[in-house]
């Protein structure tokens, strides 16, 4: 499995306690597309920053492709996230200053990839997702879709294990947002890499093959959406 | 490695153009005022308290008779005490051997006309030794100075100044020498001319004491005496060896050992040791005040590191997101404070001595009289390169401290606070 959680908590201390995760357990297998659902406040999105790395959890125990991943120090965490998770946001996160393919090199650079592999790399993906003409454009010159095929192309730079796509369709209008989920789909179909969305749309979660219910932090049901048509949300990929 | 670091700073200042000119102004501005500062202080200090090694032996003394004003020894006070050759030989004796080494008796001046045909200038003459010339550091600019066989013979020589020379030559000045100049029915033959410092604003020729004396003064008074020494520190010292050197003068003639008017003395060693006295309390205080000019410089540049720090936050969650380590992130910041410290330091530097050369061409050259003579307010008013460089570098190394403590708290904070932050 390349993702085990063993009964995670974790608890936000604002001045009153409060217990977001209750003890998830959740394996997650090699080249599945999961899509994590749940409404606002149900923990799903810390889970998936507890995924990504990006939090620490209070109690249990995840292991990301074998490795047991709890209390790492700022520079292993970093570490792992450059060279394992590719991260999908809501609001795309690109740097404002940086042009895209700029951008989509920056996780490499972190590598240490010299400068011109790093540029012929970062055009050939940004090629990939039919962006080469916008490599020199800044993020604000670019539509929502570009910019999240843009940071998608920068979760991919790295060959991630995963990609953690938090609300990827959050800030798009329903065409975009059913392109970048073809786009996901077929990123696993293709290339079989592990993709992981949190949502609280069921249209997007029905576009992926396995949903995971998530309310108040336990895990409700587990479901297994192998034909996409099925939900009466899905038809045609409609999703808003 | 590094020209991927350079690129990054370039397309990280290249992004933010507000906040870097915002930066490199203050820092630039620090350092302009600084120079400026300092080159304004130099320029007063070397106008005002000049450097007097160029003109006289710091270590000498010039003393002359006065009035007394103590009665002494059955004398009533309001004497007039005359230096005489006794003096000379106690000045020149055992008693102060250990101090003192060249001794020169000097006339008092001798106001008059002196003529070449119909040619005329005013001016004062005294009968000096050749060891006056090197006591008060006479430069010669033509012929040669007096010598002992002047003194000896008594010859009717005569070193003239510069500006009499002018006033007396028809053409080249420096043809002048070997012509003779009437003085008061005397003719002396110009043996040299020396240079004569603009400052000064009396006009002396000098001829042997000796001819002085036999023509002009046939008493047994001596002027004044004029002598270096040697061996004595500091202004206390000083004021001791003068006080002693006073009383036995005094005693010789009379007068009380304590009383301040029988004898004129100018210790130009007290005198230079209290300028340079002077001079360091000035330069303390330029160098306070350019130090604070120098905080208020660090103090911009550190607020906008901290301002600049806090609205990247969000910028530094992505980057840490992606892969970015703590040490990405501090040696980023780092990176950029110091290149914008160094470019703009530089600016502000290189505009600061431009400031300084305009002052120098400008003020510089303004000469204001003063009445018996004409100075100039400021002199020279440049730094030193090398104070400048380091005044630079102590803004680059300070403002790259204050940018470590925000850069450490941003590479520290947790990825997902960051990315939350706007």
């Amino acid at each position: 499995m390349l993702i085990e959680l063993k009964d995670i908590n974790k608890t936000y201390d604002n001045g009153q306690p409060l217990h977001v995760l209750k003890g998830i357990d959740l394996t997650i297998g090699r080249g599945e597309f999961v899509s994590i659902m749940g409404a606002s406040g149900s923990g799903k999105s810390t889970l998936l920053n507890i995924l990504g790395i990006l939090d620490n959890y209070d109690t249990g125990e995840y292991r990301l492709d074998g490795r047991l991943i709890k209390d790492l120090g700022e520079r292993q965490a970093a570490e792992y996230r450059n060279r394992m998770i590719g991260f999908v946001f809501q609001s795309f996160n690109l740097i404002g200053f940086k042009t895209a393919v700029e951008n989509v090199e920056l996780p490499l650079y972190y590598q240490g990839v010299p400068r011109r592999r790093r540029r012929e790399m970062a055009m050939e993906y940004l090629d990939k997702l039919g962006l080469a003409d916008w490599a020199t454009h800044f993020p604000n010159e670019m539509s929502g879709g570009q910019k999240q095929r843009t940071a998608i192309a920068r979760a991919l730079i790295t060959h991630p294990q995963i990609i953690l796509a938090d609300e990827p369709t959050g800030a798009l209008d329903s065409q975009t947002s059913v392109e970048v989920m073809q786009l996901l789909h077929r990123l696993n179909q293709e290339e079989g890499i592990t993709i992981i969305v949190v949502t609280h749309e069921s249209g997007v979660a029905n576009e992926t093959d396995k949903i995971i219910h998530i309310k108040d932090g336990v895990i409700g049901a587990i479901e297994e959406n192998h034909d996409h048509n099925a939900s009466p949300f899905g038809a045609g990929g409609l999703m808003k | 490695m590094i020209t991927d670091l350079i690129q990054e700073i370039g397309s990280t200042l290249r992004g933010n153009k507000l906040r870097t000119t915002l930066t490199g102004f203050a820092v630039s501005w620090g350092i302009f005022l600084l120079i400026c500062l300092l080159g304004a202080g130099n320029g007063l200090m070397n106008a005002f308290i000049g450097n007097m090694d160029d003109y006289v032996a710091s270590n000498s003394m010039r003393v002359s008779g006065g009035w007394t004003t103590m009665p002494a020894n059955g004398y009533q006070d309001g004497r007039r005490i005359h230096l005489d050759e006794g003096d000379i030989a106690v000045t020149e004796g055992r008693e102060f051997a250990d101090h003192i080494d060249i001794v020169s008796p000097v006339t008092d001046g001798l106001s008059a006309t002196l003529a070449i045909g119909r040619k005329t200038v005013e001016g004062s003459v005294c009968g000096v030794t050749p060891s006056y010339m090197d006591i008060e550091k006479v430069v010669l600019r033509s012929g040669r100075t007096l010598n002992q066989a002047d003194l000896q013979q008594r010859a009717k020589v005569i070193v003239l100044s510069s500006s009499q020379a002018k006033a007396l030559s028809d053409g080249d000045i420096d043809d002048i020498i070997g012509q003779w100049v009437e003085i008061q029915g005397v003719a002396f033959r110009i043996v040299g001319i020396y240079v004569q410092d603009e400052s000064s604003w009396r006009s002396f020729s000098y001829v042997p004491y000796t001819t002085m004396k036999g023509i002009f003064y046939p008493d047994s008074n001596v002027g004044s005496i004029y002598f270096t020494f040697h061996g004595i520190k500091g202004l206390q010292e000083s004021e001791a060896f003068e006080k002693e050197y006073g009383a036995a003068l005094k005693t010789r003639h009379d007068a009380h050992p304590d009383d301040p008017g029988a004898l004129w003395i100018w210790n130009r060693h007290s005198q230079n040791i209290q300028m340079s006295q002077a001079k360091e309390i000035i330069t303390i205080a330029l160098w306070i005040l350019s130090l604070l000019t120098l905080i208020s410089g660090i103090v911009g540049v550190s607020n906008i590191m901290l301002i600049s720090v806090k609205e990247r936050t969000h910028e530094f969650g992505i980057r840490k997101a992606i892969g970015a380590k703590p040490r990405h992130i501090l040696s980023l910041i780092i990176a950029e404070s110091v290149t914008i410290t160094a470019l703009f330091g530089y600016i502000g530097m290189v505009l600061g001595m431009a400031a300084c050369e305009i002052m120098d061409k400008t003020i510089g050259q303004k000469a204001v009289n003063i009445g018996f003579t004409e100075i100039h307010m400021l002199e020279d008013p440049t730094v030193g390169l090398s104070v400048a460089l380091e005044a630079t570098l102590l803004l680059i190394i300070a403002g790259t401290l204050a940018g470590l403590a925000p850069a450490r708290k941003a590479s520290q904070v947790r990825p997902i606070e960051a990315l939350r932050a706007e």
